[in-house]
Parts: C-alpha cells; structure tokens; sequence
C-alpha cells in the first residue's frame, strides 16, 4: 500500500510539465468557477435593484405609471417637502430600537432556559418556534382582531376582569396602537433570535463554567463574565438581522393599522408604499426607498464599530 | 467569523431591497398574433370569475381563432398591480379599473370610438359617457355603477319613536341622539381609508359642496366643504358615532349596522347582498335618500368603474379588443353581470334589467340626481389618494380646515 503511494506521486512529480500560459490563466481563472454563481447572485439580486432604486429615484413618472425621463432631484426635494418625513423617519427609529432591545433582552432569557436541562424542554423549545412558522401576516391578522374595538378578545378578558370599564379602541389611538404592533413584531421576532442564543449557548464549552465553579464564582458572576462574553457572536448577528428585518416590516403595521390615522403610525417603509400607491408619486417613493436604503446601512455601520466587529473577525 | 458576517450583510441588504425593488421586464408578449387578447378582471365578489369564464367562453366558441386569457385581480391589490402593469409595459389588452383619465393623458388607452362599434357607443346612458370623457373625448368605457343612498335601522327608529328617515342634518342630528342608548350607535361614520372620499362626498354634495368649482378648478378647501366636516366632526364628538371615525372602513360600520347596533349609516346596491345578508338576513332596515343641509334638495353620489383598452403591439390587438368588448356590451350578457353582482347599469338596454327588483329599483331611480368625483381629471387619483389617508383625521383631533387646505395643496401640485 505504502509502495504504490510513493509510486504514483513520484510518477505525478515526473509527468507535470512547465505550466503553458493558457493553463495558467486557466488556474488563475478556476476560482471564478466557484465564485462565479454567488458573484452572478450578487450581482442581479443585490446590485442590480440598488442601480435601478436610485434610476428610479431620479426619474419622473406620471401617476399611471409610465417613465417620462430624468427629472434632477425633484423627487429628493418632493420627499423632504413632507411634513410627515421627520416624525415618520424618527418614529422608524423608535420602532427598530424599541423592538430590537426587547427582543434581545427576552431571547436571552429565553435562549437560557432552552439550554436548560428539564423534563419536556423538547415541547417548549417546539412552542417557541410556533410564531416563526406561522405566517407574519396572519399573526398580525389575528392580533388585529383580538384587538377590535367590538369583538376583540383582549377587550372581553379586560372587560371581564373590570380592568377597564368600555372597549378600548386599541389601534386607532397612535401612541397604543405603536404599543401593539411593536409587541407583535418583538413576538414574531423571539423565535429566531432565541434560537441564535441557544446555539451561541451551545458552544460555550463546559470545562469553563467547570473552572468557575472551581474558583468559586457566584451564578451572577459566571453569567456577566462568561456566558454573555462569549455570547458576543451570537448576539452581534442576531441584532443585525433583526435591525434590517424589523426596519423593513411591512406586514405589521400594513396588517394593523395601515399606518394610520393619517400617517401617525407609519413607518418609512409603509410610508414608501404610500407615497407610491395613494399620493400616486412612484419617483418619490423611489427616493424614500434610497433614503431607506441608506439609513438602513448608517445603523448597521454604526452598530457594527459600535460593537468593533473587527476584534471578532481577528 | 468575517464570512459570516458578510453573509450577513449580503442578506440583509437583499431584504432591505427585496421591498424597494421593482425590476423592468421586456416589453414582449406572446400572442402577438392579435388574436389572443389579456383581460384583467376585478374581483367584485365570488360570483365574478364564473361570470367572466363562462362569458370568454362563450365568446371563444362564437369567434373561432380568438382567445382570451383571463386575470382576476382583489380590488385591494388592483392599484399596485396597475402600475407594475404599465411602468413594466405588460398592459393587458383590457383591463377593468376606476380610473381612466390618467392613461388617456398618457396615450395609452384607445378612444371608445376605436373599439366599439357605433351601436355599442350610442348605448350608453349620457350621464356616464360624460365622466368618461378626457379633454372632450370619450376613453372610459363605462362599465358598473353605483349609487349612494341612507340606510336606516326601521326597529331602532321605531323603538326610538321616529316616524320618517331624516331629511335635514338636524334631524340627522337630532335621530341620532334619540338612538344611542348603550353601545347602540346613532350615525354609523367610516372615514377610514377605505373609502373616505365617497363617505365626504356623499355630506358635502348635499350641502353645496364638492371637489372642484364651476370652472373646473380644485375647490376642496371650499367653506361648504370645511362647514361638512364641521358638522361630521360635531356628530363625532357629541359621541353620535362610532368611536374613532377616522380609521373605521365601510365593512366594520356595515357589520355592526347588520346586526341592528347602528341607526343609520351610508351605502350602496351591493350592501344587501354584500355585507347584510351575510350576517343577518333579516334585519329590518329602510333606505331613504342622502339628507341635505336644507333638506330641499338630495343628490346621490354617483360612482362608476370603467373598462379601459390598451393600445398593443402597434394596434394590431384592436380588432380582437373590439370583438371581445362588442361581446360583452350585448343586453343579456351585461345585464347577466349586473344582476350577478348588485350593480346599476350603464347602457340604456340593460336599464330595465333591475327596476323589477324594489330594492334595486330606488338605486336605480336615484342615478339622474348622482354626482361623481372628478374621475376625468388625471390628477384625481393622487387627489383621492390624499383624500384617504388624511380626511378623517379632521373629523378627529385635526382642524378641519387646516386637513382641507393640505389637500387642496396636494391637488394643486397634482395638477
């Protein structure tokens, strides 16, 4: 065995040849192979829409739809002419890191007791996926229902329990109806997240909380100075992913209120579709899509310097 | 780590886009053979897909060699498909809309006189080829219509010892106070986004109000208009409504009306069969014309979808469009739509097809006195778009002439 390996290397030293130029481009050009599919991906999935978002943006196009060529800045000057713009944008703002924070705080308790060990942890890890499985739609359907003015349910029990003393109109008041939403959002939200925890949870490994016990650290002490440490990866994605996807949840607040009254519980990205398909004003709305676009990547940046992803990836 | 992360960002930056996003297709249909047309078809209720598959076909086994592809659209979807339709240049040959003008002004739609034969044209009732008209010529092919009219609780009046449906907003006033009792709802008032403009409208017109004035110009922040809202907002906050008009739509009003906790509440032909039926076959209810400021004179709001035929492969899609169109405008098969779906009609020879009906037959009496929203300026639908989104607000915590006036801004810059 040992023989016919040397062998056959031996023979592969002796055969290969001085590489031509065409083969060396060649190897030179193999990693495309492989890179080539994801960079096509790229290109049309992620490149292409941001090329024609910004064309869109500085185009001018009539209310029926047809492109009737470039206009300058119009849109950009239309957009930020809205008195809503400030309260809509500042509201977004809210509305990601209201959500974003709760949703940590919960998954991290929650991710926990996934970890823990006890009877019927496999039932409770299945009920927490429920809400991810089912669609956002439907949850924020349902949401809207049980908060109805007439026949919700969540006016029923108050009722019942003389908590309050007439139906509340729960999404028409702004201030209660953003309440609402951001907790069906935080709700639709836990199940990934806390399962990010879980796994981040799993590869901490035991032999350091083993050292700890050893020195006699109190449970307080393990938790600030190993688990979340070491929790750090997992916590940094999950954010990440949450911000883009709570930034950009449209069904909620499409489903519950509609942004309205008015646009008092709008977020951009409801406010966007608006400005396309109520104000009729497609090259607006492409504008607030860039400004969207853009605050989006602002906040990640942030996020990662502030959290120095660099010292991760070394 | 770093892959991960950049797998990250590349995610996340296609979800970012995934809703900004909006490509551009070629503009290349198959069957350009000009025999095989696209319809887009609104979906009235369940009964309107086997209406349009048993009519195509019908008109595929009467006109051999010519097909029609069907496309059912919700209302509720229809205004974002539309565009799509139009900013990707995938117009189907027919579509089946509420707006017109805007196409017509951007030279996409055929004239009616280009599609439909003289017979068909001289069909229709006066009264809709005007609202179907852009600078002076006729574009919309007018479809469906409707009316708006009072519907009144006949138990809640009695019990509340009202003899006669009221005439005057006082008595609109004074009705409503003499019902509410408990969670029974005096005027039941949507002014949520569904359908504000046609509920605003329906107050206004009655009291001199409207949307443009006489010389055709935006008149929304007219004192007639701020006097309307004024009144509503009186209602609302004397609490003869129901709570929070601003974001209620017609179904929840007509659902709580269905089931007897509403005095009075505003609708139309297909309320019956739309939203009372369903839920309560037999409430006593009444309808009785829009009541007006004076009480001398009641107009009706007036409301009318329209087919539309899209200019295609250089014309060459018209002689099927004309067939097709010809087809349906025959009196049995419109008048089969209408009685399907609760609508009034548009064309003379359907017009007898729904008097032998009493309840319908009030709606249909009720078509001379209708007023419609300015559909033929192409500024309209930004206008009511508008309209949708911040009316109700006034009626609120918002000044109602201060709402009028950013409207009126809105349709000034519209055009």
């Amino acid at each position: 065995m040992q023989d016919l390996k040397t062998r056959r290397r031996g023979a592969a030293t002796s055969q290969a040849p001085r590489p031509s130029l065409l083969r060396r481009t060649g190897r030179a050009l193999t990693p495309l192979a492989w890179l080539g599919p994801s960079l096509v991906l790229i290109c049309v999935v992620v490149l292409w829409p941001v090329i024609e978002m910004v064309r869109t943006s500085l185009q001018h196009i009539t209310s029926s739809g047809v492109t009737v060529g470039y206009n300058g800045t119009t849109n950009y000057t239309d957009l930020f002419d809205e008195d809503d713009l400030i309260p809509v944008v500042l509201r977004t703002l809210l509305w990601v890191g209201g959500i974003v924070v709760i949703t940590m705080t919960l998954s991290l308790a929650l991710g926990q007791l996934l970890n823990a060990r006890f009877p019927g942890r496999r039932v409770v890890r299945w009920a927490v996926i429920v809400p991810w499985a089912a669609s956002v739609l439907m949850t924020a359907l349902i949401w809207k229902w049980m908060l109805d003015n007439y026949s919700g349910l969540v006016n029923r029990v108050l009722l019942d329990l003389h908590i309050i003393d007439k139906p509340v109109n729960w999404l028409a008041h702004p201030g209660q109806a953003m309440l609402w939403m951001m907790w069906v959002a935080v709700f639709v939200s836990l199940p990934f997240t806390s399962f990010v925890i879980l796994a981040g949870l799993q590869t901490i490994p035991e032999d350091v909380y083993e050292a700890a016990r050893v020195d006699g650290a109190s449970a307080f002490r393990t938790y600030f100075g190993i688990t979340l440490p070491l929790l750090r990866p997992a916590i940094l994605i999950a954010s990440i992913i949450n911000v883009i996807n709570v930034f950009n949840s449209f069904p909620i607040i499409w489903a519950m209120t509609a942004g309205g009254p008015g646009s008092d519980t709008d977020t951009t990205t409801t406010f966007m579709y608006k400005l396309a398909f109520y104000d009729q004003h497609v090259g607006e709305s492409g504008a607030m899509a860039v400004v969207n676009f853009a605050l989006i990547l602002v906040m990640v940046l942030f996020y990662l310097r502030a959290a120095r992803w660099r010292e991760e990836v070394r | 780590m770093k892959r991960h992360l950049l797998g990250v960002v590349a995610a996340g930056l296609t979800v970012a886009l995934g809703v900004s996003g909006c490509g551009k297709g070629s503009s290349s249909d198959s069957g350009s053979d000009g025999k095989t047309i696209k319809f887009v078809a609104a979906i009235y209720d369940d009964n309107t897909k086997p209406y349009w598959d048993a009519l195509i076909k019908d008109f595929e086994a009467k006109n051999s060699g010519y097909k029609v592809n069907l496309e059912m659209v919700d209302w509720s979807q229809m205004d974002a498909k539309v565009k799509t339709y139009v900013q990707t240049k995938q117009v189907p040959d027919v579509l089946n809309y509420n707006a017109f003008s805007d196409f017509a002004r951007d030279g996409l739609i055929y004239k009616a006189s280009e599609v439909l034969s003289p017979t068909t044209l001289s069909d229709f009732t006066p009264t809709f080829v005007e609202q179907a008209k852009y600078n002076g010529e006729q574009y919309g092919l007018p479809f469906i219509s409707s009316a708006r009219l009072l519907f009144y609780n006949k138990d809640l009046f009695e019990k509340a010892g009202i003899k006669s449906p009221p005439a005057t907003w006082d008595e609109v006033k004074a009705d409503a106070k003499k019902i509410k009792k408990g969670s029974t709802i005096g005027y039941g008032l949507p002014l949520g986004p569904e359908e504000a403009q046609a509920e605003f409208y329906s107050w206004a017109m009655n009291n001199g109000g409207g949307w443009v004035d006489a010389s055709g110009k935006w008149a929304i922040n007219q004192q007639a208009n701020i006097d309307t809202l004024t009144f509503l907002k009186d209602l609302n906050k004397s609490g003869l409504t129901q709570p929070n008009p601003e974001s209620t739509d017609r179904k929840t009003v007509f659902n709580q009306f269905a089931q007897g906790k509403v005095g009075m509440a505003i609708g139309g032909p297909f309320t019956k069969a739309g939203f009372i039926d369903p839920v309560n076959k037999s409430l006593n209810f009444g309808v009785a014309p829009l009541p007006s400021k004076s009480g001398s004179e009641h107009n009706t709001l007036g409301v009318m979808d329209v087919l539309a035929a899209f200019k295609k492969d250089d014309s060459k899609n018209k002689d099927a469009v004309k067939k097709f169109l010809d087809f349906f405008y025959q009196k049995e098969n419109t008048s089969k739509f209408l009685t399907t779906e609760g609508f009034l009609p548009v064309t003379k020879s359907a017009g007898d097809a729904l008097s032998a009906d009493p309840y319908m037959k009030q709606f249909v009496d009720a078509l001379p006195t209708s007023k419609f929203a300015p559909t033929t300026n192409p500024a309209w639908s930004a206008v009511a778009g508008a309209v949708k989104q911040d009316l109700g607000s006034s009626v609120a915590n918002k000044d109602p002439k201060s709402v009028l006036d950013k409207i009126q801004e809105t349709a000034e810059k519209a055009g």
